[in-house]
C-alpha cells in the first residue's frame, strides 16, 4: 500500500499565502511532499485544496511564501518550469483538449520531451518520423496501462466523463512526472471506477516511484491509499499526520463537522 | 460494400498514421492527382485557367495558411489580405533586385518574409485572444494596405500605384506574363500549391500541430502541461503567414500579373479567405481546398444562371453573392461548424456502412 | 491666435466625429452587455436602418410603389423603429436560437454572415447608389458660434452630441434601474444559468435587438444626414471595433469616451502627422491605438477585468 518511507524531500511549501482581491485563498501553509509517497490534501468545499495544486503548478503566483522543488527554491513557479521540472496533474474540472483524440491527447503530455524542428516536421521522413514513432510506442504503453485502447482515436468530447477522467491521467503519465498532482481524481465516479482509479494511482507510485499529490473528497480511498494527509480549512492547515492520525483529530472532526466515512 | 476498411489491418505505427490510412482513399487521391497533374493540361484554355483554377488554388493555399492560424490555433486573424500583399510586393522586389533568382526561391524568400511579419503583428495575440486579436489583425490589415499604397519605394514608384510582373522563366518555361501559356502557369501553381498541402499535412499531425490545438482547445491547460504559449502561437503566425504570403506571390505574379493594393488586398479579401475556411471547414486541411472550390464556383455559377440565363445585370448578381454567402456562413456555423470538410466525412462513413443505414 | 482657433476646431472636428463613432458603439455595447455576442454587423444594421428610413419617406422607393404615398418624417420614424423590431425578431428566430451554446468567436463570425446577408439585402431592395436623408435636422454652420467665437461647427453635429447624451443617459437607467435591464446583465453573464432562473432567452434577444436596431436607428439618421445613405456606413462599424477597446466593450459611458477619444486623435493625427507621410492617416490610426491598448490595458478604460480560472 506505501512505498518505502524515504525521507528525502520531493517539494515544500514554506507560509504560502495567496489572496485574489479580497479573498484569501490560502494563508500561511507549509508542509512537505516526500519522495515517493503518496500525500492527500483533504478539507471542506472551498478550503483551498485546488488553489494549492495552482500554486505548486505556477499557475498561480502567492504573494507570500516560497516553494522548494527539488530542492530549488523559488518565490513562483512558472508553468512551463513546473512541468519541464516534471511536475504533471490532472484538473477537477476535466480540461482535455476537446477536439482532438484520445492518442493525441495523451501524445501532448509528451510534448516537453519532444524537440524535433518545423523543418522536419514538415517533411516527416528522417528524425520527425522516428521521435513521432518513438514517443507513440511510449504512450501506447501507458494506454495499455489504462486499459483504454479501444477509445485511443475517439475524439475525447464524445467520451463518458469516467474515461475522460481516465484519459487525462494518461496525458499526465505521459509526461513521466516525479510529482503527480491529481485534483479529485475520483470525482463523479461509480465504486468500480473509483477501485479502478485507485488501482491506477497505487500502482504508478509502486511501479514508477511517482510522488504523488491527491485531492480527494471520498474518506474511503484517502484512508486506503495515503500515505499522509493534509487538511486545510478556510485556507488555512488545520492538521496533518497519516491518516489514522488525521482521522482521529478533533480539529477536523469539526470542520468536516461530524462527517465520518468508513 | 466496395469501400471498407475490415480487412486492412496495420501492422506498424507508420502505417497507422499515414495520412490516407484506407487503401480505397488512396487510390481516390493519387487518381485525383493524376487527373491534375496529367490530363487537365491537355484540355485547359485561357479562361478556365484564370477564371477557375489559378484562383481555385490560390485560394485554397491562402485558405490553408489561414485555417492553420484560425483553425488549428483558435487565433482569429482579419489580416489575410494585407498578408497576401506582403508576400505579392516582397516578390515584386525581390524579382526586381535579383532578376535571374529562380522563381520558386523569390517564392520561398517571399514567404519568409511575410511570416516575420507575421510573426510581429501576432505578438499581441500573447496577451489577447479571441476577437480582441482580430481587432489587432485589423490594425496589420490597414496599416499595411495604407503603407503599400503611400510609400513609393515599394511600387518603384510607379506613378498608377500599380505593380506589374515581369516576365519569369522557370527552367525555361515562360510562367509569367502574357506570354506565359495557362498550362504552364497552372502546372507551376498546382506543384507548389501540392507540396505545401502535404508538409501543412505533415505538420498539423505532429507535435506542432498538437500543440496548436492544445493551445486553441483550451490554452490554460495546455500552459500547465509544458507548452510553451508564445512559442506555439508565434510559429502559427509564423507558418500560416509564410503560406499566406506565398498565396499572395503567386496571386500577383501568376494569376493576375498586376495588381493595385487597395483593391487586391482589403478587408474584403480577409473576408473571403475566412468564409473560405469556415465553408470549408476549421481545422481542416481538405476543407480549405473544399472551401476554395466553393468560393471561387458559386460565383461564376451565380453569374451564369442570373445574368445569362435570367437577364439579371451583373450588379445585381454582386449583391445576391453578397447576401448568399452570407446566409452559407449563418447556415455552416449553425448546421456544420466544421464545414465542408466534416460533410465529406460523414458522406465516407455513410458509403462504408451501404448498404446498411447504420 | 488664429493658430489656437484652428487646433482648437480641429479638436472640436474630432469630437463630433467622435460622438458619431460613439453612437455605432453604443449599439454594440448594448448587445456585447446582454448576450456577449459582438456584434459585427451593427454598422450594416445602422445602414438598413437608414434605407428602411429613406424608403418611407422618399418617391422613389418600395412604400410609396406599393401605398401610393409616402409617410411625413413623424410616423416614418417609428414605422422604421417597428421594421428594426421585426428585424431583432427575425434575427432572433433564424440565427441567435440556434448558436446559444457555442463560443464567442463562433458568434462572431455568424454577425460576420449576417452583416454580409444585411448588405446584400440592403442593396437588392433598396439598391446602392447615395441617397440623400433629410429629416429636418439643421444643417449648415452653426452662425451663432460663427459669430460670436469665430468657431466652424456643424449644427448637425452639435444636435448629434444632445442626441447621444440623452441616449446615455437613457440607456444607462434603463440597464441600473428596471427589471428588463438586470435581466439583460443576467443573460450576458451566463446563457444556461440565465434560463436556468427562468429568463426567457428569446424574448430578452429580441428585446436587446431591438434596442440596439434603434440605437443604429439613430447612428443612421445622423450619418445619413451627414453624408447621404451609402454602403460606407456599414464601414464604420468597423472603427467601432477600436473605440470598444479604448472604452471597454461593456460600458457605456466607456463608448462614448472611447467614441471622442478616437474621433479627436484620429483628425490630430490627420493634422499634423498627415503632411509628412502622404495623408489619409485616418485609415489606420485607430486601430493602431485600440492595438496600443490592447497590449498595455486590455479592459480598456471602463471595462472589467478578466480573471481566469482553471
Amino acid at each position: 500500500m506505501s512505498s518505502e518511507q524515504a525521507t528525502e524531500t520531493l517539494l515544500q511549501v514554506d507560509a504560502i499565502s495567496l489572496s485574489f482581491g479580497g479573498v484569501h485563498a490560502l494563508v500561511d501553509v507549509s508542509f512537505d511532499i516526500r519522495k515517493g509517497e503518496v500525500r492527500s490534501i483533504i478539507g471542506p468545499n472551498g478550503a483551498g485544496k485546488s488553489s494549492m495544486l495552482n500554486v505548486i503548478n505556477g499557475f498561480y503566483h502567492p504573494q507570500k511564501g516560497t516553494i522548494t522543488y527539488q530542492g530549488q527554491a523559488r518565490k513562483q513557479m512558472r508553468p512551463h518550469d513546473a512541468a519541464a521540472g516534471g511536475i504533471a496533474r490532472t484538473f477537477q474540472n476535466i480540461a482535455l483538449f476537446k477536439g482532438m483524440s484520445t492518442l493525441d491527447n495523451i501524445m501532448t503530455g509528451r510534448n516537453t520531451h519532444m524537440s524535433k524542428s518545423l523543418f522536419w516536421q514538415a517533411l516527416r521522413i528522417g528524425p520527425a518520423q522516428r521521435e513521432e514513432i518513438e514517443h507513440r510506442e511510449f504512450v501506447e504503453h501507458v494506454i495499455d496501462f489504462l486499459e483504454i485502447q479501444s477509445i485511443r482515436k475517439t475524439p475525447v468530447g464524445r467520451l463518458p466523463y469516467g474515461l475522460q477522467k481516465r484519459v487525462e491521467l494518461g496525458r499526465a503519465l505521459a509526461a513521466e512526472p516525479t510529482l503527480l498532482l491529481l485534483d479529485e481524481p475520483m470525482a463523479g465516479m461509480n465504486l468500480e471506477e473509483k477501485e479502478d482509479m485507485s488501482r491506477f494511482i497505487l500502482e504508478t507510485n509502486d511501479e514508477f516511484g511517482t510522488t504523488i499529490a491527491l485531492i480527494e473528497h471520498d474518506m474511503g480511498v484517502v484512508m486506503d491509499i495515503s500515505d499522509r494527509v493534509v487538511v486545510l480549512d478556510y485556507g488555512r492547515k488545520i492538521a496533518e499526520g497519516t491518516p489514522l492520525e488525521v482521522r482521529a483529530n478533533q480539529n477536523v472532526i469539526d470542520a468536516y463537522l461530524g462527517v465520518s466515512h468508513d | 460494400m466496395f469501400y471498407r476498411e475490415s480487412g486492412q489491418l496495420k501492422s506498424s505505427y507508420p502505417a497507422d498514421q499515414a495520412i490516407f490510412p484506407i487503401a480505397q482513399d488512396r487510390w481516390f487521391v493519387i487518381g485525383v492527382l493524376a487527373a491534375a497533374f496529367l490530363v487537365i493540361p491537355f484540355f485547359l484554355n485561357q479562361y478556365w485557367a484564370n477564371a477557375v483554377l489559378l484562383p481555385f488554388l490560390v485560394y485554397a493555399l491562402a485558405g490553408l495558411g489561414l485555417n492553420i492560424l484560425t483553425g488549428y490555433c483558435g487565433q482569429v486573424s482579419l489580416g489575410t489580405g494585407a498578408f497576401m500583399a506582403v508576400g505579392a510586393y516582397a516578390s515584386f522586389k525581390f524579382v526586381g533586385f535579383f532578376p535571374e533568382l529562380n522563381f520558386l526561391i523569390v517564392l520561398a524568400l517571399s514567404g519568409v518574409i511575410t511570416a516575420v511579419v507575421g510573426m510581429i503583428f501576432g505578438l499581441p495575440s500573447l496577451r489577447i485572444k479571441g476577437f480582441y486579436l482580430a481587432v489587432a489583425t485589423l490594425a496589420a490589415q490597414f496599416f499595411l494596405v495604407w503603407m503599400f499604397n503611400k510609400v513609393g519605394w515599394f511600387y518603384d514608384y510607379n506613378l498608377t500605384g500599380m505593380i506589374t510582373v515581369r516576365p519569369i522563366d522557370f527552367f525555361g518555361i515562360r510562367i509569367t506574363g502574357p506570354e506565359a501559356t495557362p498550362a504552364a502557369k497552372y502546372l507551376f501553381t498546382l506543384t507548389v500549391v501540392c507540396v505545401l498541402a502535404l508538409s501543412a499535412k505533415n505538420i498539423v499531425r505532429g507535435r506542432i500541430g498538437r500543440e496548436w490545438m492544445a493551445i486553441r482547445d483550451m490554452d490554460i491547460a495546455a500552459e500547465l502541461i509544458g507548452i510553451r504559449p508564445l512559442r506555439a502561437k508565434l510559429s502559427a503566425f509564423a507558418v500560416s503567414s509564410f503560406y499566406i504570403g506565398v498565396a499572395g506571390a503567386l496571386y500577383f505574379a501568376v494569376y493576375l500579373g498586376a495588381v493595385e493594393p487597395v483593391e487586391a488586398f482589403d478587408i474584403n479579401q480577409s473576408f473571403y479567405v475566412l468564409f473560405i475556411i469556415i465553408i470549408g471547414g476549421l481545422g481542416s486541411v481538405l476543407g480549405a481546398f473544399l472551401g476554395a472550390a466553393f468560393i471561387v464556383l458559386v460565383p461564376i455559377l451565380l453569374k451564369n444562371i442570373m445574368v445569362g440565363g435570367m437577364g439579371f445585370d451583373s450588379g445585381m448578381a454582386g449583391h445576391v453573392e453578397i447576401l448568399l454567402m452570407g446566409m452559407l456562413i449563418i447556415f455552416f456555423l449553425i448546421v456544420e461548424p466544421h464545414g465542408l470538410a466534416r460533410l465529406w466525412q460523414i458522406a465516407k462513413e455513410k458509403l462504408r456502412l451501404w448498404p446498411f443505414p447504420h | 491666435m488664429g493658430f489656437d482657433i484652428f487646433l482648437l476646431e480641429v479638436i472640436l472636428s474630432g469630437l463630433m466625429t467622435g460622438v458619431m463613432y460613439a453612437l455605432v458603439a453604443l449599439g454594440f455595447v448594448l448587445i456585447f452587455k446582454a448576450s456577449g455576442i459582438f456584434n459585427f454587423a451593427q454598422g450594416v444594421m445602422a445602414l438598413f436602418a437608414a434605407l428602411a428610413l429613406y424608403d418611407f419617406l422618399a418617391e422613389d422607393g418600395w412604400f410609396f410603389a406599393v401605398f401610393g404615398f409616402t409617410l411625413p418624417v413623424w410616423l416614418a420614424i417609428p414605422a422604421t423603429i417597428v421594421v428594426m423590431i421585426v428585424l431583432a425578431w427575425v434575427i432572433e428566430r433564424t440565427v441567435l436560437r440556434f448558436l446559444v451554446k457555442q463560443n464567442e468567436i463562433i458568434l462572431f463570425m455568424a454577425t460576420i454572415g449576417l452583416a454580409f446577408v444585411l448588405e446584400g439585402l440592403g442593396d437588392i431592395l433598396f439598391g446602392s447608389d447615395v441617397k440623400p436623408l433629410d429629416i429636418g435636422i439643421p444643417q449648415g454652420a452653426s452662425d451663432w458660434l460663427l459669430d460670436s467665437f469665430n468657431l466652424y461647427l456643424e449644427k448637425l453635429e452639435i444636435f448629434a452630441a444632445g442626441t447621444a447624451a440623452v441616449l446615455v443617459v437613457v440607456l444607462a437607467i434603463f440597464f441600473q434601474r428596471t427589471r428588463i435591464g438586470r435581466a439583460l446583465r443576467a443573460v450576458a453573464d451566463d446563457h444556461q444559468a440565465a434560463l436556468s432562473v427562468g429568463i426567457s432567452l428569446d424574448k430578452i434577444w429580441v428585446i436587446v435587438w431591438s434596442v440596439s436596431g434603434i440605437v443604429a436607428l439613430v447612428a443612421g439618421i445622423m450619418w445619413g444626414s451627414k453624408s447621404g445613405v451609402q454602403f460606407s456606413l456599414s464601414l464604420i462599424a468597423l472603427k467601432a471595433l477600436p473605440v470598444l477597446i479604448l472604452g471597454g466593450f461593456t460600458s457605456v459611458p466607456g463608448a462614448i469616451v472611447g467614441g471622442l477619444i478616437i474621433g479627436v486623435g484620429e483628425k490630430l493625427a490627420e493634422v499634423y502627422i498627415g503632411p509628412m507621410v502622404g495623408g489619409a492617416i485616418e485609415n489606420w490610426f485607430a486601430y493602431m491605438l485600440a492595438l496600443g491598448f490592447l497590449l498595455f490595458r486590455p479592459q480598456g478604460l471602463f471595462g472589467e477585468r478578466i480573471i481566469e480560472r482553471v
